[in-house]
């Protein structure tokens, strides 16, 4: 049934279809509608569920933690500070195998206090060992959560869904909510591989010792491996349900382009209008929408752009002494390959700031216009600022 | 819950235990080994007879009155007696005095006598197989008895010749009703009877018959006792009116109401005297006692002292008889007043105080100063230096006929019943050791059965029963982990009130209930032996002590001990040790 | 208490627990107390190692490792997802240091007991860092050298009184106990395990290796403490209802500090003040329980 929904009740309704059986969250501007709703179904009885009003991000991880180690389905949502708070137990829920699913809007990090987007907070969680989502609208929001837990239990490790701050979690969008016995057919019941259980006590992360731990390691990097394969298989299950499918990077025109964009999020719709009129110039480009960070879609990607004469990676975060992570993770991916095409990096739309379709004209025009990238990454939209006397 | 992950099509190899800690034997940590050691609680060591008075009142505490009453049984024949007559070393050498008060020993070993008597109990005491030596006793007395006692525990049949018409000596004749009723005298007797002992009363031993004694016998124990009173060695001792206090004792325990009307002297400071100064009250008189010392120098047990002078009788310290007259109807009887010169073996020196002369008319005088051997032949001699002299008993072992054996008081420095009972028990040891093995053997056996540090003997230990093993240190006060106990006001003795007792010879201690028997020996700290408290258990920091759930031990899994040495701390009773781990 | 709760056995042999540790002597008695229907949430803190290491389990419990800070809110969940699958039988038992309870693990403790959530919080109090390394923590008590206390520097502040701030949330129990005092530790523990919301037990388990003092000697010095009035044995119902469980024969604290060595720098004047200190936390306490007007 179609609705007309912010993104963040997306994400709500797909944590309410998924009979998460505990919540757990943490006040914060811009993930709170998120909670708020939870928190209501579970008032209202819409929801079979105990929500857990904890009194931090860090506790509220540790109790999905201790909730999913105990062999129920968790969920929790989070932004910003919050999710650099919990940066830890991020950690610990991927060690401890433990397939909890968290939405994230990105929001920038502090200081100064900036509630709007940028994604330096969820690529700083990059090397958590957590699969990582992006999206572009509220029905890719809905289907992505949904797909969250299949695959956070089919590997046993943790996964973030992202959406930007304001453009996605407070943009009301029609989205088609699936009916409750579609997304049953579709997500099974979930069962425990592991749980703590009296009749059979074992302890729980206890201390390993290097005998043992980089094993344990390997098999972490061996379920992100499978997770891309299951990814797959998850979405063919998705679409023969649904009839939608997403992909872990969407490809737009990208057959004859020779310059490709490279995006993620709702950046990406922006850069499809910016496309249209490239098109109707008849400029050959192209976008690349990422929607998998972790695991990274190495082979899709190189497959993807090798055919394109130029790059522009945009990315709406930054690495301080390096440059756009997006960027970076594109030229890892190519740079093995014989005659990759260069790589052009773009910062834009940091903290919040419009990335509107002519600041992405203009991103063309550079890439075009330039033989080889200048810099690392070229930051878009700068002004005079007026320092203090 | 899948737990094999090998059958996991995509195994989770994660941080989750599937064994335990077990494998690590922690044991190797060890450089200090705690072990079980039971050791000697100072009660023990300080009774003569050996008494295992730690265990004893363990098993009280417990319920297992019969288990406890045995365990007397096994070191001394006379429960019934020693509860209401020993004058309780125990006591004065318990632990818990110096935390609150000593434990009531006595009242506990009476209680056990009474409630053995009460419902019927049988011991059940192993006998060893039968030996083929005979020996004889001469004197039913605590002392012979006792020997009897022992030699059939260990196998030697016995025959006890006694002079008077019932057996028991002092304690039949010697010793008050209203201190030691017949009836409690006659179970203990009984008992001794029913292990297999033959008494002969009216059976005097001559010296023609110890002669014939030693032709039918192995072995002859003399035990005779002191019958004969000491004198004053003043001028008119011999008056009439002047008689012996252990005379007037045996007369009212021979059922006569002899007469006292008017004022006694009692000459004298030992129980005897007391005990006669106190008969004399019972039987309508006056009594005086008069001793040379001062009180707290008396031989007697202050109790006694403390209830005769309740009682009305009369008490005059310092006071010497000098003379003593025919003054018409009355006596006239010359003191000399004494005055304290020094401290001697705990005890007043005393020295005439010139001058101070008193005179007392009084209606009869009792002497009460002491006894000494009937017959001179009841004495071993002094200047036979081939005699074997233990402790408590003094053996002959000349010649190729029976050994003759003397003990009790004949033979013993202090003269008591339990001392006559060790001396029983020492010569019981003896002639086994001497049979058995030879002379050569006596001292290193007797040596090997010691309680302590002291001169007690025991039965249990020569018999290689389990408490062998009780190491010979005498546990100290200090060595008591006293956070482990509470303060417990003592038991506190019914007694009949001091005009019911001034009228009648009835028994003036009252049983004590079990409720409040066992609340008394449940204060006794058990020194040096182990009351499955647990407390090694409950401590344990590495769950290294195992509990053995069918036999009620213990014991210490070394595998894994570290060796912290907390159950040897915490051991409240030090009935463990801490010694060096040797690789 | 019945004697087979003392006989019942849930900490395994072959642990790495330092000799004499009173912390493992705590954690077998709380375990006996409160039964194999207990799931432990275990936040970093020496027993996060005596635990055991991969593969190996000391506890015959289901015991979940936890990020140091997280005591309160692990528990938190595993209370939720139980009560989720209908098991409301089992308790949820936090088993936390100092460290984790009075500094780091602090805030999501306040959080869970405001939340009157239903677990029992038992924190073993060893008054300082120790797995670490014995390094001062707000449990440290004054006098004490730690490794971050050093010389001059010894700890010139008090202990936290963490009772007292648990009490102020008013949850349903709040109690000290200690190893020395075995059947008023397993009463408590067992009475907590049959109430229900947030249940606290502080619980003072001596540190030999860190106090530096004798292994044997660990039991006697925690008792002492309670002797002494240095550590009161004493529940609080609904944050008001004070009961004081022992009565000590008001000993000296000077024996108890004597014989550590990690008070071995305090002159005579330190020890007065201290027991003046102890003193007034006493009377303090006395006042509470309506003892004192």
């Amino acid at each position: 049934m179609k609705r007309v929904l912010e993104g963040s009740h997306a994400v709500a309704e797909a944590v309410r279809l998924a009979k998460v059986q505990v919540i757990s969250a943490y006040p914060i501007t811009p993930q709170t509608h998120i909670v708020e709703i939870l928190s209501e179904y579970c008032t209202k009885g819409l929801m079979n569920a105990r929500f857990l009003r904890v009194e931090s991000e860090h506790s509220c991880m540790a109790a999905l933690i201790g909730a999913q180690t105990a062999g129920v389905r968790t969920f929790t949502a989070t932004s910003g500070q919050g999710l650099a708070l919990m940066h830890e137990l991020l950690h610990w829920a991927s060690g401890a195998r433990l397939p909890i699913v968290m939405a994230e809007v990105n929001r920038a990090l502090a200081p100064g206090w900036n509630i709007w987007v940028d994604q330096t907070d969820s690529l700083a969680q990059r090397d958590t060992g957590w699969i990582q989502m992006y999206c572009e609208d509220g029905q890719e929001v809905l289907d992505s959560t949904l797909q969250a837990f299949y695959l956070a239990e089919s590997v046993n490790l943790p996964v973030m869904v992202v959406l930007d701050a304001f453009y996605l979690s407070h943009t009301y969008e029609p989205v088609d909510v699936p009916g409750q016995e579609a997304v049953d057919r579709f997500l099974p019941p979930y069962v425990p591989k592991f749980q703590l259980d009296t009749a059979h006590p074992c302890g729980f992360g206890p201390l390993v010792a290097p005998g043992d731990y980089m094993e344990m390691r390997y098999h972490i990097a061996m379920a992100m491996d499978d997770a891309l394969i299951r990814f797959g298989e998850i979405e063919d299950a998705f679409a023969a349900q649904f009839n939608r499918r997403y992909g872990p990077v969407e490809a737009i025109e990208c057959e004859d382009a020779e310059i490709i964009f490279v995006t993620t999020g709702t950046l990406t719709s922006t850069c499809r209008l910016a496309l249209q009129d490239l098109r109707a110039k008849g400029e050959k480009a192209g976008i690349l929408k990422i929607k998998l960070l972790r695991p990274f879609p190495y082979e899709r990607i190189r497959e993807e752009l090798k055919g394109a004469k130029k790059v522009a990676v945009i990315d709406r975060n930054f690495s301080f002494g390096a440059g756009g992570i997006f960027a970076q993770e594109v030229r890892a991916a190519l740079c093995n390959t014989p005659d990759h095409p260069p790589v052009f990096g773009f910062i834009a739309g940091i903290g919040g700031r419009d990335v509107t379709p002519e600041m992405l004209t203009e991103i063309y025009r550079q890439t075009k216009n330039s033989d080889a990238p200048q810099k690392e990454s070229v930051w878009m939209g700068l002004h005079e600022v007026k320092y203090a006397d | 819950m899948i737990m094999n992950e090998s059958a996991n099509p995509n195994p989770l190899f994660m941080p989750r235990t599937y064994l335990t800690t077990e494998s690590n034997k922690t044991g190797s940590w060890r450089f200090a080994r705690p072990r079980y050691d039971e050791k000697t609680s100072p009660c023990s060591a300080a009774c003569p007879a050996g008494e295992d008075i730690a265990r004893i009142e363990m098993l009280a505490t417990q319920g297992l009155f019969k288990e406890a009453w045995e365990t007397i049984l096994l070191e001394n024949p006379f429960p019934s007696v020693c509860g209401r007559v020993c004058f309780h070393s125990c006591e004065d050498l318990c632990n818990r005095r110096e935390f609150d008060a000593a434990v009531a020993i006595h009242s506990l070993e009476r209680f056990l006598a009474d409630t053995a008597i009460r419902y019927g109990i049988k011991p059940d005491l192993e006998r060893r197989t039968p030996r083929k030596q005979k020996i004889a006793v001469v004197g039913a007395g605590p002392a012979g008895l006792s020997a009897a006692w022992f030699l059939t525990l260990l196998g030697y049949s016995c025959r006890v010749f006694e002079a008077s018409e019932e057996a028991g000596g002092i304690l039949r004749w010697g010793i008050p009703a209203y201190r030691l009723p017949l009836t409690a005298l006659r179970h203990d007797i009984k008992q001794i009877e029913a292990q297999g002992v033959s008494i002969l009363t009216g059976k005097p031993v001559t010296a023609e018959m110890l002669e014939a004694l030693k032709k039918d016998f192995d072995a002859v124990f003399m035990a005779c006792g002191h019958g004969l009173g000491m004198a004053m060695n003043v001028p008119g001792e011999n008056l009439k009116g002047v008689g012996e206090g252990l005379d007037f004792l045996r007369q009212i325990r021979d059922g006569q109401t002899p007469a006292c009307n008017g004022v006694s002297a009692v000459i004298g400071g030992g129980n005897t005297a007391v005990d006669v100064a106190r008969s004399v009250v019972r039987l309508g008189g006056k009594a005086l006692l008069l001793y040379r010392r001062r009180r707290r120098d008396m031989p007697a047990f202050d109790p006694e002292v403390e209830m005769a002078l309740d009682e009305g009788v009369e008490l005059q310290e310092l006071m010497a008889p000098v003379a003593v007259a025919q003054e018409e109807e009355k006596i006239l009887l010359t003191l000399q007043e004494m005055m304290i010169a020094g401290e001697e073996n705990s005890r007043g020196r005393i020295v005439p105080d010139h001058g101070k002369i008193h005179q007392v008319r009084v209606d009869r005088i009792f002497k009460a100063i002491g006894a000494q051997a009937v017959e001179p032949w009841h004495q071993p001699d002094a200047a036979d230096r081939d005699m074997l002299r233990l402790t408590h008993t003094v053996l002959n072992r000349r010649g190729t006929g029976a050994v003759l054996v003397f003990g009790g008081d004949l033979t013993n420095a202090t003269k008591s019943v339990v001392h006559a009972i060790a001396s029983g028990k020492q010569a019981a040891i003896a002639l086994d050791a001497l049979f058995q093995e030879g002379v050569e053997a006596v001292v290193p056996r007797m040596e090997a059965c010691r309680v302590g540090d002291g001169q007690s003997l025991s039965m249990e230990v020569y018999l290689g029963g389990e408490r062998r093993l009780r190491n010979p240190h005498v546990v100290r006060y200090e060595e008591i982990n006293t956070d482990h106990f509470q303060f417990i006001p003592r038991v506190t003795q019914p007694r009949l009130l001091k005009e019911e007792r001034a009228r009648s010879f009835e028994e003036i201690d009252l049983k004590i209930s079990a409720q409040l028997a066992m609340k008394e020996a449940e204060s006794c700290f058990n020194c040096g032996i182990c009351n499955q408290c647990d407390n090694c258990y409950i401590y344990c920091p590495d769950t290294s002590v195992i509990l053995e759930r069918d036999t009620q031990g213990r014991h210490i899994n070394y595998d894994y001990c570290k060796g912290c040495g907390l159950c040897v701390v915490e051991c409240p009773r030090n009935a463990m040790s801490l010694g060096e781990e040797t690789p | 208490m019945q004697t087979d709760v003392m006989d019942r056995e849930f900490v395994h042999s072959g642990h790495v627990g330092c000799p004499g540790c009173g912390a493992t002597i705590a954690m077998r008695f709380v375990l006996k107390a409160l039964g194999e229907k207990t799931m432990m949430v275990l936040p970093a803190c020496c027993w996060s190692i005596i635990a055991g290491s991969y593969p190996q389990s000391a506890l015959k419990i289901p015991v979940i490792h936890a990020a140091f800070e997280t005591g309160g809110a692990t528990a938190t969940g595993v209370r939720a997802a139980l009560d989720m699958l209908g098991d409301t039988e089992t308790t949820v038992l936090t088993w936390a240091g100092d460290g984790g309870t009075f500094d780091i693990g602090f805030q999501a403790l306040s959080g869970a007991v405001e939340r009157n959530e239903n677990f029992i919080y038992a924190c073993y109090d060893n008054e300082a860092y120790m797995n670490t390394g014995i390094q001062r923590s707000s449990s440290t008590p004054y006098g004490a050298w730690t490794t971050t206390t050093t010389g001059r520097d010894w700890k010139k502040l008090r202990k936290k009184n963490i009772v007292e701030v648990l009490v102020a949330h008013r949850i349903p129990y709040a109690a000290t106990a200690s190893i020395a005092y075995p059947e008023d530790l397993l009463r408590k523990a067992q009475k907590a395990k049959n109430m229900k919301g947030s249940r606290f037990l502080h619980i003072y388990a001596s540190c030999p290796t860190g106090w530096r003092i004798p292994s044997e000697m660990s039991v006697k010095i925690a008792r002492m403490a309670v002797q002494t009035n240095i550590f009161p044995l004493y529940e609080v119902e609904d944050g008001l209802r004070y009961t004081i469980n022992y009565k000590p024969r008001e000993y000296l604290v000077r024996e108890y500090f004597r014989l550590q060595g990690r008070f071995k720098h305090l002159t005579d004047q330190d020890l007065d003040q201290i027991q003046q200190m102890v003193n007034e936390d006493w009377e303090l306490l006395l006042r509470k329980a309506g003892e004192r007007a």
